[in-house]
């Protein structure tokens, strides 16, 4: 059973690891506030500012807007941002909202690992033309938001598609969704980062439906 | 005899003009003072208003030129009553040059007209000259109440080209002589421009121009605001701004908007007056590039530094990207009508080629450099070399020999703004290894001048001995070079400290220890505090345990990588200490600077020259105090280095070394890459072995090839 204050400490603990293998070249301090008598959010500054503003534009133009605003929890080397927002409402998750923005600008750390450990100073060099799109877990349970199938609770959006949301079986801990962005992009032959990650010793319950369970999905571990 | 009056050739539309009465001024005996051309320049309500040439005098006064091109002269003398009038609104501001309500300096003003020989058939309400008469009017001016005070405060109100420097955060200092407070002190004492620095500036030339100063000279203010003044002067060139260090971007923009506003009240037209970035990459004008550019004009294969690495040896990958394009292209386009390089040490020199070959006829390529900031350990070759040769073999590129005060090809700024004398002095000994006890016998020097008098022209004066190789030299800086208020805010044992360490948990407690009470007691802002690791390979896995400490305390730090635009923090208010590895140190300063693991500068000789200029490099870049720490014996050889120069006096005496032993050093310490090592590292291993099996007896000279051994005995007996 989670509660805001444990995922407090787990992000915390979470931004703790990356500035220490040096993956978060900055990052903000996650807190926790009362949005009313009831609902409680855990977030970081400069959070909601954005949102709305950002819909429908071009996304160089989102990236490089929460980029400068420094509208992340941290900023990963090659340029990528990870937010993480949680709101509990009457102790329950009603709300998240995780999302991994990639840099529209540089090389993949994965495939160019060298530029950035060495800290090449041309490293923005880049001739290719990446097609970075956002990443994006939202888990959303309040009754007029979602519908079974077409707008599972929590789900998985790729890129700004609007209508692409791929079913997941829970809510997602931060532990659970750093070690996802660690494993697939950013770990290399000679650096598995995601070894020592501080694990989460718990996880949320079940939120799928069963029709979005007879559709292609994604299974939260639970062990 | 020479003239009294120095002179500063600024650039206006009225070349020829300018030019001849800069050559009468060079010859004038009449009066002294300062003589200029393309300067100042005035913004008016109707827009910038530039005077065409100016002279101040202690004895005259101000006499304002209207410069006639042609046969034509117009309406000259409302061009002089307008000069006249603007230039007066101006010097008004300043209280220092008024009396009641007027103004303390008399303005004269004169149209010259060389292009017309009778100047008498126009009317003589107002004054009219050309060469054959100028010399009769100057001397029937003259300045009533002339009073050498006022005098040089009009002379530094129409020189202060600029008050600007890029303020911070404000500050609230409630402590007196804290740190923060030392620093604002510091701050305000350093917002204007010296003279030199404004000359500097203004003095245009038709081809090439080199400016070299030190770290904390000004380079980058100078550049920034010459490529504003030209566009001033000439909105319709196309000039480029152009630089290595992606930190410097926003820097360059402030500065070159803050003089266009200033100057010419308007901001620049960003079309014509571009920044860009030295490489480039496809993606709009915000990604492009000086060399991106250039490919894309002439239609070239262009590289990013992907392919980059794969066509070309490592750590050439620039320099064989610009190769490859030049030797393609075909027929030679100008793209630009000026181009200035900041930190030309950093690139390679077929970089400069490159720019050069984009410009029209003209070749005004202006780039500063500091051969010490040099962080690949090649230094760049001389201009005859860089631009190459024409057809007969002569240079493209020649610098005169500077001529006292009057080198304008090749601008020397010596005086350093932010670094002290006892900070700048050690960063120079180590970066030399002035006082380094070798490890085997002979000299500890790791690198040295190839040309004596350069110390001279860095700010050293010579104390004794004499600047000639194989002499002994005692060189110290002076007063004038390093200016006494850098330093006299804290003892010298707070300048600069040396912190050797057992362990690295030892260094990182006391760095954290001394971050928290920066921030707390001494009343220092989190961007006052940078902290450099020399080494770029080693710099991630050193800084995460120690910015993991200072997050769990509650300090936030970010490291500058690819894409840290330090504006961001200072933007947003922000607070937040910079970590950083050595090459994004560059174009950062702050009042307290900690050097981590300062040992692995202590290497046994191997790329010796290039470590030691990371050294270097890091320790300029404080305002105001250093911190070098390090772990083991290196360490301690590193702070006997430093101990033996505070002993001294923090002058450095050493014997400058014969070009014998120059050329020795620069083989020791060359640059070799990972191949050229291991080669190095097997010889070594396999003549070792030979070496104890022939002493053992397991192998005996006959087994060896004679005529090989023969030609070993010749080496060997030729090496002495």
């Amino acid at each position: 059973m989670s509660t805001p204050e444990l995922l407090l400490k787990q992000i915390n603990a979470l931004i703790g690891y990356l500035v220490e293998r040096s993956l978060a070249h900055d990052q903000n301090y996650v807190f926790q506030r009362q949005l009313s008598a009831t609902s409680v959010e855990v977030t970081f500054p400069q959070a909601d500012r954005f949102s709305i503003a950002l819909k429908n534009r071009a996304y160089p133009e989102v990236y490089d807007v929460l980029a400068a605003e420094r509208a992340y929890v941290a900023k990963l080397p090659d340029g990528a941002l990870i937010q993480m927002q949680y709101l509990f409402d009457r102790g329950e998750l009603e709300r998240h909202r995780l999302a991994f923005f990639p840099s529209p600008h540089l090389e993949e750390f994965q495939n160019n690992p060298d530029v950035y450990l060495e800290d090449d100073i041309y490293a923005d060099v880049v001739a290719r033309n990446i097609v970075p799109f956002p990443i994006r877990f939202d888990f959303d349970c309040r009754h007029f938001v979602w519908k079974e199938l077409e707008h599972p609770k929590s789900h998985l959006s790729l890129g700004q598609y609007q209508n692409c949301r791929i079913p997941v079986s829970a809510p997602i801990s931060p532990a659970c969704f750093i070690d996802f962005i660690l494993r697939n992009f950013y770990s290399t032959a000679f650096n598995q980062y995601t070894d020592s990650l501080p694990k989460s010793p718990w996880c949320f319950n079940d939120s799928i439906l069963l029709l979005e369970q007879s559709v292609l999905h994604i299974k939260i571990p639970t062990i | 005899m020479s003239s009294r009056i120095s002179i500063s050739r600024g650039t206006n539309e009225k070349p020829v003009s300018s030019e001849a009465l800069t050559e009468f001024f060079s010859q004038y005996q009449g009066c002294s003072g300062q003589f200029m051309t393309g300067y100042p320049i005035i913004g008016t309500a109707e827009g910038r208003h530039p005077i065409d040439a100016l002279l101040v005098s202690p004895e005259k006064g101000i006499v304002v030129f209207d410069l006639v091109e042609g046969p034509d002269p117009g309406d000259f003398g409302s061009r002089q009553d307008d000069s006249a009038n603007k230039l007066e609104a101006r010097l008004k501001t300043y209280r220092e040059l008024m009396k009641r309500r007027n103004l303390l300096i008399t303005i004269h003003t004169v149209s010259f007209a060389p292009g017309i020989a009778n100047i008498r058939r126009f009317p003589d309400d107002y004054t009219l000259t050309n060469e054959a008469t100028l010399a009769d009017i100057l001397d029937a001016l003259d300045w009533e109440n002339k009073d050498e005070h006022v005098y040089r405060t009009a002379l530094s109100a129409i020189q202060s080209i600029s008050t600007i420097r890029r303020s911070r955060s404000k500050r609230s200092v409630l402590k007196a002589n804290s740190r923060g407070d030392k620093l604002k002190r510091l701050e305000d004492s350093i917002a204007t421009l010296d003279n030199r620095q404004s000359k500097a500036v203004i003095e245009t030339v038709k081809g090439v121009q080199r400016i070299r100063g030190l770290a904390g000279s000004g380079k980058t203010i100078v550049l920034a605001l010459k490529a504003a003044y030209l566009h001033i002067q000439h909105p319709d060139w196309r000039i480029a701004i152009t630089f290595n260090t992606r930190s410097l971007k926003g820097q360059f923009r402030n500065l070159i908007n803050n003089f266009s506003v200033e100057q010419a009240g308007e901001e620049p037209d960003w079309t014509q007056v571009r920044i860009v970035n030295a490489w480039g990459a496809p993606g709009g004008s915000d990604r492009s590039g000086i060399y991106y550019e250039f490919c894309r004009a002439h239609d070239l294969q262009y590289f990013d530094l992907r392919s980059a690495r794969m066509a070309f040896a490592q750590g050439r990958e620039f320099a064989g990207a610009c190769d490859n394009a030049l030797s393609q292209m075909q027929k030679q386009k100008s793209l630009y009508d000026a181009i200035l390089v900041d930190e030309a040490q950093d690139f390679p020199p077929v970089f400069l080629r490159l720019c050069y070959e984009m410009l029209n006829d003209e070749k005004r390529l202006v780039f500063a450099y500091d051969e010490l900031q040099n962080l690949s350990g090649e230094s760049l070759p001389a201009p005859e070399e860089i631009f190459g040769r024409m057809a007969d073999g002569t240079p493209r590129v020649h610098f005169e020999a500077p001529h006292g005060t009057d080198a304008r090809q090749d601008i020397i700024l010596e005086k350093c703004y932010r670094n002290s004398r006892p900070v700048l002095t050690t960063a120079h000994a180590l970066g030399f290894g002035i006082y380094r006890k070798p490890v085997k016998k002979g000299n500890g020097l790791v690198q040295m001048f190839e040309h004596a008098h350069l110390w001279k022209e860095i700010g050293y004066e010579l104390v004794e001995g004499e600047l000639k190789d194989g002499q002994s030299v005692v060189l110290r800086r002076t007063e004038d070079t390093s200016p006494l208020f850098l330093e006299d805010h804290s003892p010298i044992d707070d300048l600069i400290q040396f912190h050797q360490f057992e362990n690295e948990q030892e260094q990182a407690d006391w760095l954290v220890e001394q971050i928290e009470r920066n921030l707390e007691e001494d009343e220092l802002l989190h961007d006052d505090i940078v902290v450099i690791n020399p080494d770029p390979l080693t710099t991630r896995s050193q800084v995460g345990k120690i910015r993991r400490r200072l997050l769990d305390m509650g300090i936030n730090s970010h490291l500058a990588g690819v894409d840290t635009d330090p504006d961001i923090f200072f933007r947003s208010g922000f607070s937040s200490v910079t970590f950083t590895g050595i090459y994004r140190a560059k174009g950062n300063e702050a009042g307290m600077v900690y050097i981590l693991n300062a040992h692995d500068c202590d290497s046994a000789g191997r790329n010796l020259a290039r470590i030691r200029n990371r050294l270097f490099t890091a320790i300029t870049r404080s305002k105001a105090w250093v911190r070098v720490l390090g772990i083991g014996e290196g360490m301690k050889h590193l702070t006997k280095e430093f101990q033996t120069l505070k002993q001294k006096g923090f002058e450095l005496r050493f014997r400058y070394p014969t070009q014998a032993e120059r050329n020795q050093l620069m083989l020791i310490h060359r640059d070799m890459t990972s191949a050229d090592r291991k080669r190095v590292e097997s010889g070594k291993q396999n003549l070792a072995r030979l070496f104890e099996d022939l002493e053992s007896g397991r192998v005996y000279m006959e087994d060896l090839d004679p005529d090989l051994l023969d030609k070993l005995r010749q080496l060997l007996l030729q090496q002495g």
